[in-house]
């Protein structure tokens, strides 16, 4: 005699499988105990139903490839636009899309505050005795209730997840439409070892000014400068101005390099002078070490004692949210000029972050123009489109205001 | 349940080694699921039979193992959807051979890590209350004062698992009420001084031998040293010692997506109505274990931002783990629900991933701390 295969069986009522194999020692049954043997004053061990509430267990083989059952029509709201980024970029385009568009919903996420101020101001605030406070024209709370604005401020974004529109931040996930990136640029690191670069200030942002400002509080310091670009040359004016020593520094031999010819160049380390800027050039910087009271840097022929250092030697564009993202990236997050588009169907970028062909345009000027284009893609509006072209661009300096004309 | 993806032709080491691991977890382990969440089993055959089959050696430098910390986590996660309060033991163990090796003390490698990687004898860390020390969360429990020879250690810490009589963990103790000096040892559990203690119940992996330790005039020899000054050597091992615990939750998640399927043909006409449906996990959960793997490659990058990477990894590691198992009980509704039933103590067991030492709260807090401009104090 040859046994029939054992079956098995599952309780309509809580899924629980009988196996003939393994039977029921608890309910008295011994493994084997075919089903049609079970007593009917048996139960269900789990939930209490009788043996006719079973059913033969059919086992199809659900493919783990194969979907599941389709969901039934999502519950939730469309999901909004997300801006990640409190900065001018961020409520420029946070301001044409309520613009063109009264009822989308729009969520702005900011490791910051998100006030909105003036940042070119933070170069020449010290002379004109400006706080941090002061230079701020509206509070993020006040500008996200006037767009109708989700505000997440003091939150940041940990990494992007294209394939399921969600961007991650230390506040949990949040679902986007779109998602349009105005994440600026962050000063990059010194060739230097870790310890210099622990000493040196940076400005370039509301809170770094304010911290700064504190630090050099209300009598005069010595304040060196390393790097005499645009940046670095205002906010040497800036300092001198407000009463400070100032030191500039830059690798170049003369300030503004590759914009100002050598001869501007002299007259204005003359205008320098007078006003209490010493500059040097070709200057190596090889470390900044603290001293007994401010800091030492180290110039290999001299060695330069200040009350502070502060760094204005360029900015670049983290690309690790791009990797997180998948997204092209290319000294910046590369976007076609006509849509913002990054190489992600829903993804734009603005502003500092953006790259157009391996080139960035780090100017206020042309926000505003990128902040209308991507808000004219989001409601399938034609473009006007995004072309960078020759910006005047101004050193604020008391003495010696010139004009530069960038090309495109 | 199976992790494959990584490019197992060109590692046969982990291909052999996965599957062993399976054998232990299908067989040995899969019947005593149940007693160790509840009834506090402590399965010290399994961790024996796991360090057998190479589990611990494998993330070890040649020639102990194959430097393979992606096989190491993988097969924590082959064990973690059996049973995650094993795998967290695995994560345990593998962090006390983390420890040793990377110490550089000849005498605590000689004497420790051969056995230890052999699941010979059983370690665990101490270093939650260190870790969050250093986060700025806490303040250290042990102290320390310099002796001939060693330190004489003082204080208590709560809640270590994977201990008891005859191991012993990782500790950091200050030195001399001294915030800025620390030294990390190895703390012998059957050493003079020592008493462990049993805990309060918890809601569950109560097998996992969770005891508090108290120090008592307790001497570490210097030959038990594992690092001296610690900031650095903590900084060099954060990543791998992170990362690491990725293997719990890689596990748990893929263990509620098979409940989840397991129920499919029955309940598919009502689960469709809910969120998080098995597919759509299945798909998350294997992008997010490219991450894991990729980053597993090298453990001890020490880039900024591969510590950034790896932090967001860990942290999706627990939102994921929640997200997965509750929807995984609502898949399977009422059965899930009885006691005895993996789904309810899968949601147990992703809160564990949820709050053990980096918590989902202290990794975003340490993200946001990373992710701001650095200026001087």
């Amino acid at each position: 005699m040859s046994a029939a295969a054992f079956r098995q069986f599952i309780c309509r009522a809580c899924g629980y499988i009988y196996d003939e194999a393994l039977g029921d020692p608890d309910g008295g049954l011994a493994p084997g105990t075919r089903f049609d043997d079970i007593p009917d004053d048996w139960m269900c061990p789990t939930c209490g139903v009788g043996k006719g509430d079973f059913e033969p267990l059919i086992v199809a083989s659900i493919a783990r490839t194969a979907q599941a059952a389709p969901p039934i029509a999502a519950r939730h709201a469309p999901p909004p636009v997300v801006i990640v980024g409190g900065g001018i970029a961020g409520w420029a385009v946070a301001n044409a899309v309520r613009a063109t568009d009264a009822a989308r919903p729009l969520v702005m996420v900011s490791g910051c505050t998100a006030c909105v101020y003036p940042k070119p101001l933070l170069s020449v605030a010290l002379a004109q005795g400006h706080t941090a406070v002061s230079v701020v024209s509206e509070s993020g709370d006040s500008a996200a209730r006037r767009l109708n604005l989700r505000l997440l401020h003091g939150t940041w974004v940990s990494g992007i997840d294209a394939a399921r529109r969600r961007v991650r931040t230390t506040r949990g996930d949040i679902a986007y439409g779109q998602l349009v990136l105005a994440l600026g640029a962050s000063p990059a690191p010194l060739p230097l070892d870790a310890e210099s670069n622990r000493h040196l200030w940076r400005i370039n942002h509301l809170d770094h000014y304010a911290r700064f400002r504190a630090a050099v509080g209300d009598t005069p310091k010595h304040v060196a400068i390393i790097g005499a670009g645009l940046v670095g040359c205002e906010l040497a004016d800036d300092l001198a101005g407000a009463g400070h020593r100032v030191t500039l520094l830059d690798a170049a031999p003369q300030p503004l390099p590759g914009l100002a010819a050598p001869d501007i160049a002299h007259s204005f380390v003359q205008e320098l002078a007078a006003s209490g800027v010493r500059f040097i050039g070709a200057a190596r910087v090889l470390s900044v070490r603290k001293a007994s009271a401010g800091v030492d840097v180290d110039l290999g022929n001299e060695t330069l004692h200040a009350d502070l250092v502060l760094a204005a030697t360029g900015l670049r564009t983290e690309a690790r949210l791009a990797r997180t993202a998948g997204l092209a990236f290319n000294n910046g997050y590369a976007v076609d000029p006509r849509t913002l588009r990054t190489s992600d169907a829903s993804i734009y970028a603005l502003g500092d972050c953006a790259s157009f062909g391996g080139k960035t345009c780090r100017f206020i000027e042309p926000i505003h123009r990128q902040a209308l284009v991507i808000a004219a893609a989001l409601s399938q509006q034609p473009s006007p489109g995004f072309a960078i072209v020759d910006v005047p661009v101004r050193l604020k300096s008391r003495s010696m205001p010139m004009t530069f004309s960038l090309a495109a | 349940m199976k992790i494959p993806d990584a490019p197992m032709e060109e590692r046969p080491h982990a291909g052999l080694l996965l599957q062993r691991v399976r054998e232990i977890a299908a067989g040995k382990l899969a019947p005593l699921t149940e007693k160790i969440d509840r009834e506090g089993y402590y399965p010290r055959e399994v961790l024996q039979a796991l360090g057998a089959a190479g589990a611990y050696r494998v993330q070890m430098a040649a020639p102990r193992g194959n430097a393979d910390y992606a096989a190491a986590i993988q097969a924590m996660a082959e064990v973690s959807s059996v049973c995650m309060s094993t795998g967290f033991m695995m994560w345990c163990q593998n962090a006390c051979s983390l420890y040793i090796e990377q110490s550089g003390n000849a005498a605590l490698i000689e004497r420790r890590l051969d056995c230890h990687i052999n699941g010979d004898t059983l370690g665990g860390t101490g270093m939650s209350n260190p870790m969050k020390t250093f986060a700025g969360i806490e303040t250290l429990l042990l102290q320390g004062r310099p002796v001939h020879g060693g330190y004489v250690v003082n204080g208590t810490l709560p809640w270590v698992s994977n201990i008891g009589p005859g191991h012993y963990l990782g500790a950091v103790c200050e030195i001399d009420n001294d915030p800025s000096r620390h030294v990390m040892f190895l703390l012998d559990c059957s050493a003079p001084g020592v008493t462990l203690k049993h805990c309060p119940t918890f809601s569950g992996m109560e097998g996992t031998s969770t005891l508090s330790v108290r120090a008592t005039n307790l001497f570490v020899s210097e030959a038990e040293v594992i690092a001296d000054p610690v900031a650095p050597y903590i900084r060099r091992i954060k990543g791998a010692f992170i990362l690491q615990q990725t293997g719990m939750a890689l596990g748990v998640v893929q263990g509620a997506i098979d409940s989840m399927w397991a129920v499919e043909q029955q309940l598919g006409h009502v689960n469709r109505f809910l969120d998080n449906r098995p597919d759509d996990l299945q798909c998350e959960l294997d992008d997010l274990k490219q991450r894991i793997l990729r980053l597993a490659a090298t453990p001890f990058e020490s880039d900024g931002e591969y510590f950034l990477d790896v932090l967001d990894a860990r942290a999706h590691c627990g939102e994921l783990s929640l997200r997965a198992t509750q929807s995984a009980l609502l898949h399977q509704g009422a059965r899930g629900y009885l006691m005895n039933a993996a789904p309810q103590r899968r949601i147990r067991e992703a809160h564990f991933v949820a709050i053990v030492t980096p918590a989902i709260k202290h990794l975003r807090k340490e993200i946001a701390r990373l992710s701001a401009q650095e200026l001087p104090a």
